[in-house]
């Protein structure tokens, strides 16, 4: 458990228990009775130096309760890698990151802000396909799929060479909701719209579409909740157009499906850090000549989607493939690298495989392409 | 998908996020403790007097009554100045440390990263790095207007970096008052610390007398201000005195480097250690530490090899299009190491999707591999004729070959 959790508990008891102040104010209120106690019982006639000593012991007891509570201590700081980032061309590079970052979330007053306060020029027309994106993601917020539609319209080729489903779904969200915004249940303007819209993405999407077809059979939506089209009937059909229209605009700009600044965040800020540091104090603490290193040298581990790209690290050698050692493919289909490959090579320019007993003729390997 | 909260890794970094605003309600208890200890002293001194005259019988009831007035008239002053404290410093410093401790105690209930709670929380996160970075890099306004625009301002420093920024500009004007005035605010903190900034800055302004070639002043200033560091800077102190000798146009080594005018900077880099050391902040943004461990974490020789690029992938840098040079993440991505991988991960180029045993690699005669799903669903719709993306090669299904990866 990390000891700066304890630390929290702490704290918040501290702030639980409304601090020092107040409990302050009550001694003092204490003692402003006690006082005016001993006002009375002088003007009675009758001395009594014990009450006022006892104040003044009070006082101490109030004061070393107060320092008791003063003493704290925080535990490992963090780490410090000094001059990262520092170079003008890296601080450009951030600007422009964090800048498009503002911008792809739909944050262009603070957008407009940051701009102003750095260096980095975004393209006026890079901005406005943000804005686009933004507007477009509005208008679906709102129920409206033309803006969608549209845009859908004129990047069909595009969204076709993905197989994506984008303008389907946009007309399926549409279908559903005019299918269950009659009172009492009138199927006919859904079923027309289906048969202008839907009909064409028949062959791409025949089992959807026939669904779609049959849940007609189960309205009203109080029916439809309990059959087995349920799922039709649920928000997230339209509520996922949302993601799935910001994901195939930002494709169709070349640029990533997750916000890219957000998972770098979350990978680092996730336990990859605390990780690096830790691997660190265990391989003995040489600072400098560790992050200069090339590469990391404990793996972190990463969640499979965040796996972009094929790893392909020979069991026999321990290696990752490079281009000048790739890994190859025997007549067994069990896959070695090269360098391997050639180090099994016995005489007759034939190797075994190190997995099964197939024997495969240096030639007859074949290079993989992940 | 989605995978579990690494509470430790993510509780890394929050120790100075927790930790300004306790810093700060301990500069206001002190003012308190302060206040309590001076009017509370009198009080005593009252209180003691009036117990030995009482007891030695030469009391009078009126002067008695006097004397319990005043101190009741102390005591009240001493609690309007508490409250008043508590009111305008303390409250507002708690209900920050309340808020703080309520985001952090968000995380520590989630379990897992696909919790869209925690992606919300992991929103607000990204742009509390946001607002420190912009405030360390000076762009104030952009923090400003990033904490009102997410209704963060609790979660953020503003204030605490204007203040540094204040005082970082006046020491860029060759002004060390208001560094002084930060140095004696936190004398005990910075004395626990070992720092020696303060002596910096009195060594600076002895140096600018001299500078001016006011010598007088300067034989003074030293008396009054440095020779009480010569326990630990002896030899500084008689470098220092030396140093009235020679003209700020000197070419003698030790003397020039005294008269340099850099030496401002690396003032203003000291107070700015000493200040992060005082709040625990960190000496690098969070943002770039972060990135840092983020970066390293995902970063391939395949990011940087036109072939095997994936849009999706930060470090191969979509947002910079197909330019050979790199002008985002992937051009910071190069100041780190790479990952480390002992085992294999085969990505499908079309689905994205991991292969293992459920969803086998398949390989085309020329070598080139994909997932048998999304070849299978490519089959299925075109009439069992598969096109590898990548050569444009076609063939029938089954003239791919299953791969064993192990």
């Amino acid at each position: 458990m990390d000891p700066l959790l304890k630390e929290l508990t702490k704290l918040e008891k501290l702030t639980a228990a409304n601090g020092k102040g107040p409990s302050i104010q009550q001694s003092l209120d204490m003692l402003l009775i006690a006082l005016e106690s001993a006002k009375q019982s002088f003007l009675a006639g009758e001395c009594s130096e014990d009450d006022i000593r006892k104040l003044a012991q009070l006082v101490e007891a109030k004061k070393k309760e107060v320092d008791e509570r003063q003493k704290e201590k925080f535990p490992s700081p963090l780490p410090s890698y000094s001059d990262l980032f520092s170079s003008p061309s890296s601080v450009a590079a951030l600007e422009r990151t964090i800048a498009l970052h503002l911008l792809r979330t739909g944050q262009f007053d603070v957008a407009e802000t940051f701009l102003e306060e750095s260096n980095v020029k975004i393209p006026d027309d890079l901005r406005e396909q943000f804005v686009e994106l933004h507007q477009i993601l509005k208008a679906l917020r709102n129920q409206d799929i033309t803006p969608a539609l549209t845009w859908a319209k004129s990047h069909q080729d595009f969204l076709q060479s993905r197989n994506s489903p984008l303008e389907f779904y946009l007309h399926r969200s549409q279908y559903i909701r005019l299918l269950l915004s009659s009172h009492p249940p009138n199927p006919l303007p859904a079923i027309s719209y289906a048969n202008t819209n839907l009909r064409p993405f028949y062959k791409e999407h025949e089992v959807e579409f026939r669904r779609l077809m049959a849940c007609v059979a189960f309205l009203p939506l109080s029916k439809l909740q309990c059959s087995i089209y349920k799922d039709l009937a649920q928000p997230t059909l339209h509520f996922d157009l949302e993601p799935l229209f910001a994901k195939e605009y930002c494709a169709s700009l070349g640029m990533s499906r997750q916000v890219p600044l957000r998972v770098v965040g979350d990978i680092g800020g996730g336990g990859a850090l605390a990780r690096i540091e830790k691997g660190r104090k265990v391989l003995g603490d040489r600072k400098g000549e560790w992050s200069q290193a090339d590469e990391l040298p404990i793996e972190i581990p990463l969640p499979s989607e965040n796996r972009y790209h094929s790893i392909f690290a020979c069991l026999v050698s321990k290696e990752q493939s490079t281009d000048a050692n790739p890994p190859m493919m025997m007549t067994c289909g069990h896959v070695i690298s090269k360098d391997s490959l050639q180090k099994l090579n016995k005489s007759g320019g034939r190797s075994k495989c190190p997995y099964c007993p197939v024997e495969t003729a240096v030639g007859s390997a074949k290079r993989l392409y992940l | 998908m989605g995978s579990k909260l690494n509470q430790e890794g993510i509780m890394l970094f929050e120790q100075p996020f927790a930790r300004v605003p306790y810093e700060n309600y301990r500069k206001i208890f002190r003012t308190s403790q302060k206040n309590v200890e001076r009017d509370l002293g009198g009080v005593q001194t009252i209180a003691n007097d009036l117990a030995s005259r009482g007891s030695g019988g030469n009391l009078s009831p009126e002067e008695a009554v006097k004397s319990i007035d005043s101190m009741i008239g102390k005591v009240e002053n001493l609690k309007r100045k508490l409250s008043d404290l508590h009111e305008t410093a303390g409250k507002p410093t708690q209900d920050v440390m309340r808020e703080r401790l309520h985001h952090l105690a968000t995380v520590e209930s989630l379990q897992n990263t696909n919790q869209p709670e925690f992606s919300r929380w992991a929103d607000i996160r990204l742009d509390r790095w946001l607002v420190d970075w912009c405030l360390r890099a000076g762009k104030e306004k952009s923090a400003r207007s990033i904490a009102k625009a997410k209704g963060i301002e609790t979660l953020v420093d503003i204030d605490l970096f204007s203040d540094i920024r204040r005082i970082e500009d006046a020491l860029s004007r060759h002004s060390c008052a208001e560094a002084l005035a930060w140095c004696s605010e936190n004398k005990t903190a910075l004395r626990k610390i070992k720092s020696t900034l303060e002596f910096d800055l009195r060594m600076q302004e002895y140096i600018e007398l001299s500078r001016a070639r006011k010598t007088l002043e300067a034989i003074a200033y030293a008396k009054k201000y440095l020779i009480a560091w010569h326990d630990t800077h002896l030899p500084q102190i008689r470098q220092l005195s030396a140093l009235l000798a020679f003209p700020p146009n000197t070419v003698c080594g030790p003397y020039k480097r005294l008269y340099d005018p850099s030496r401002w900077k690396t003032l203003a880099k000291s107070f700015r250690l000493a200040i992060y050391n005082l709040n625990t902040l960190s000496s690098e943004p969070l943002l770039h530490l972060a990135l840092y461990a983020g970066l390293s974490a995902l970063k391939l020789p395949a990011c940087f090899d036109h072939d095997t690029k994936n849009v999706d992938c930060p470090v191969c840098d979509g947002d910079s299009g197909m330019r050979s040079e790199p002008l985002g993440l992937g051009k910071l991505a190069k100041e780190v190491p790479y990952s480390h991988h002992a085992n294999s991960t085969i990505v499908c180029r079309i689905s994205g999707k991991i292969m293992d045993a459920d969803n086998m690699p398949m390989a085309f005669p020329n070598g080139q591999v994909y997932s048998l799903e999304a070849l299978e669903d490519m089959a299925a719709r075109n009439g069992g004729i598969v096109t590898c993306p990548r050569t444009n090669e076609s063939c029938s299904f089954s003239a791919l070959t299953k791969v064993f990866i192990s």
